[in-house]
């Protein structure tokens, strides 16, 4: 899409051939228009809930929340937390989600899930390269009640991992899903998957009190959690095992990238074979919004103000036909 | 929880204790009650949304301990062997009585509660009746006060008609049938029938956490019968509420939600109000299980000639 994109920004833009965008330029503004649409998704979800609580909203295909939804939803990731540290003081404290723990950062943490019971914990002893193995010798696996199915959670170079157990070979070993035990030793927990409690999200305001609350303080069956700059400390102080914490969170779009060919005396060439090529993550629908944003930059950047308007008018029209 | 088979039930799954699941289907967990609410009730086009769940496990947790201290019939037993201060502590989860027993030549014998006090704090005091303090300003104590200590040895007179009763012993003269004392003024006619009982009397010291009973009788092991307000000394995995309260407990928390909300219409708060009432009520209802099998034991006596 992000081809198609330029190719019409360029055509718009095209007066008397002085209307060139350079692509670091089109890359910037990709980046503001993508960033606008995404965050107005949640606004537009927020309106279309008011307005079927009006009664002015249908269902089947006038449902319109649905299809916000569908497209929040692509975002969506669930992922293991990176406890924060193995100090008692933060042991119960998880990192955030970021793009270097977990592959993407979030731009809403939308909950966070607590795996009530845990079978067994430990480190591994050693390790067998190509075998996907837990092997802990002081482990009992078996005795301990670990299933296949249940969940390994583990962290290799600040990276948190979980995975599921396939078959438990012995006492002291595990086969796993996951190809990247190549070391040892390695901290590990294992946890029974259908108990997965999802932990309330309380304000700093009110932690104390509800932590002092006889009736309401955090337990494993309804665990809490509060959020600060980098991490996230979980109640009760009982949940501090790699892997017991996960988030589901809605992450930030990734950084649309145009990528492209250097031509000598013509324009660049695109080329979507390059490494860092990155298109727009919003839906197909969205390519005349996306143009008229770009333009809206676009025409400023070349002081052209039937640019801006044409591109202001476009996106008033269309607001006004979505609302 | 999920439903389980029926080896489970029976046995739960050769796990101990085995009987952990036995009758468990009467009930709906704590954890059921919040976690359906949120779902159900709870929500962007529901009557409260915006809601925290602690919020919801709070007016939960409170319903179930409301419901315990009356509609619920769960009553708790606990059969205790008195100390030598003839005292029954309290057990920890305790909150009110229903019935104090004597347990004695394997008869149960329900026991009267003492309309007289039978304990006192006292401070220490001088012959001069003046208050005895110590270096911080405190008044002295004794351990035990003077009422305590006749009730512990046996040394007080019981207005009861038990053996350290004021008129035991006592010697009066039958004419034509009847019995005459000269020991009160005027003599004694009649019975004061709120007091006319031999059993050995109790007192419930609830700041002390302990029933003090009276001395003077060889009675040793006490059954308590009382209510606890359902929360399980605080595990709330094994908090739970019978199922004919279910529906009740739901309109309980709408009620307390929407009426601590502001904004929220007169009209609605009544409507979830008398949803919380009706519910209760056709829910005790339920729980009386009147039916003529239980009625017709009682219902033989109605013949019986009273003289």
């Amino acid at each position: 899409m992000i081809n198609s994109v330029r190719n019409t920004v360029l055509a718009v833009l095209n007066k008397n051939n002085y209307g060139y965008l350079s692509p670091q330029d089109f890359n910037l503004y990709c980046l503001q228009a993508q960033m606008d649409l995404f965050e107005d998704y949640f606004y537009q979800y927020n309106n279309w809930i008011n307005r079927e609580n009006n009664r002015s909203s249908g269902t089947g295909y006038a449902d319109i929340v649905k299809g916000l939804e569908e497209v929040i939803d692509t975002f969506t990731v669930i992922a293991p937390l990176q406890n924060q540290s193995t100090a008692t003081l933060n042991k119960s404290s998880y990192l955030l989600p970021t793009a270097t723990l977990n592959g993407s950062d979030y731009y809403l943490l939308n909950k966070m899930l607590v795996y009530q019971t845990i079978r067994a914990t430990g480190t591994t002893t050693s390790f067998a390269v190509g075998q996907n193995e837990i092997i802990d010798t002081n482990a009992t696996f078996i005795t301990s009640g670990v299933l296949p199915g249940d969940v390994v959670g583990y962290s290799i170079g600040g990276v948190p991992t979980n995975t599921l157990v396939e078959s438990v070979v012995s006492e002291t070993q595990l086969q796993v899903e996951s190809t990247n035990i190549i070391s040892s030793p390695i901290d590990y927990a294992v946890y029974n998957p259908n108990n997965l409690k999802e932990a309330e999200k309380v304000t700093q305001a009110k932690i104390t009190l509800l932590d002092n609350s006889i009736l309401t303080k955090p337990t494993l069956t309804y665990p809490a959690y509060i959020q600060n700059a980098l991490s996230s400390k979980v109640y009760p102080s009982s949940v501090h095992e790699q892997g017991q914490v996960l988030a589901q969170y809605i992450r930030y779009p990734f950084t649309p990238s145009w990528t492209y060919l250097e031509t000598s005396g013509s324009d660049p060439i695109f080329n979507i074979s390059d490494g860092l090529y990155q298109d727009f993550e919003l839906p197909l629908s969205d390519e005349p919004n996306l143009v008229n944003k770009i333009l809206q930059y676009a025409g400023v950047e070349i002081r052209e103000a039937d640019v801006v308007q044409f591109a202001q008018g476009q996106e008033a029209l269309d607001t006004q036909e979505t609302s | 929880m999920a439903y389980i088979n029926q080896y489970q039930y029976y046995t739960n799954n050769e796990g101990n204790p085995n009987d952990a699941n036995w009758g468990s289907y009467q009930y709906v967990t704590l954890e059921d009650i919040v976690n359906n609410f949120m779902l159900i009730y709870q929500g962007n086009h529901e009557l409260v949304n915006n809601l925290n769940r602690f919020q919801v496990l709070f007016h939960a947790k409170r319903g179930i301990q409301e419901l315990n201290y009356d509609a619920l019939k769960e009553i708790k037993i606990l059969q205790l062997d008195l100390d030598s201060s003839y005292r029954f502590v309290l057990p920890s989860d305790f909150v009110n009585w229903v019935r104090i027993s004597e347990w004695r030549n394997g008869v149960l014998r329900p026991l009267t509660e003492n309309i007289q006090t039978s304990y006192a704090k006292a401070y220490l005091q001088d012959n001069d009746a003046n208050l005895l303090f110590d270096q911080d300003g405190n008044v002295l104590s004794p351990q035990d006060s003077e009422i305590d200590l006749a009730r512990i040895r046996g040394g007080s007179r019981s207005i009861y008609l038990n053996s350290n009763s004021v008129y035991d012993g006592q010697e009066g003269w039958n004419v034509d049938g009847c019995w005459y004392f000269d020991y009160q003024v005027g003599a004694r006619f009649g019975l004061n029938t709120e007091t006319a009982n031999s059993n050995p009397t109790f007192n419930v010291d609830k700041k002390a956490g302990v029933i003090n009973f009276s001395s003077g009788s060889s009675m040793r092991s006490v059954v308590l019968e009382y209510v606890s307000d359902g929360m399980e000394n605080g595990d709330d995995a094994s908090v739970s509420l019978n199922k004919l309260f279910e529906e009740y407990i739901y309109a309980y928390i709408r009620y307390s939600i929407l009426n601590g909300r502001l904004g929220v219409q007169e009209y609605v708060v009544n409507r979830a109000r008398r949803d919380k009432s009706s519910l209760l009520r056709n829910a005790k209802l339920r729980l009386s299980n009147i039916h003529p099998g239980r009625l017709l034991m009682n219902m033989r006596g109605k013949d019986k000639w009273i003289k």
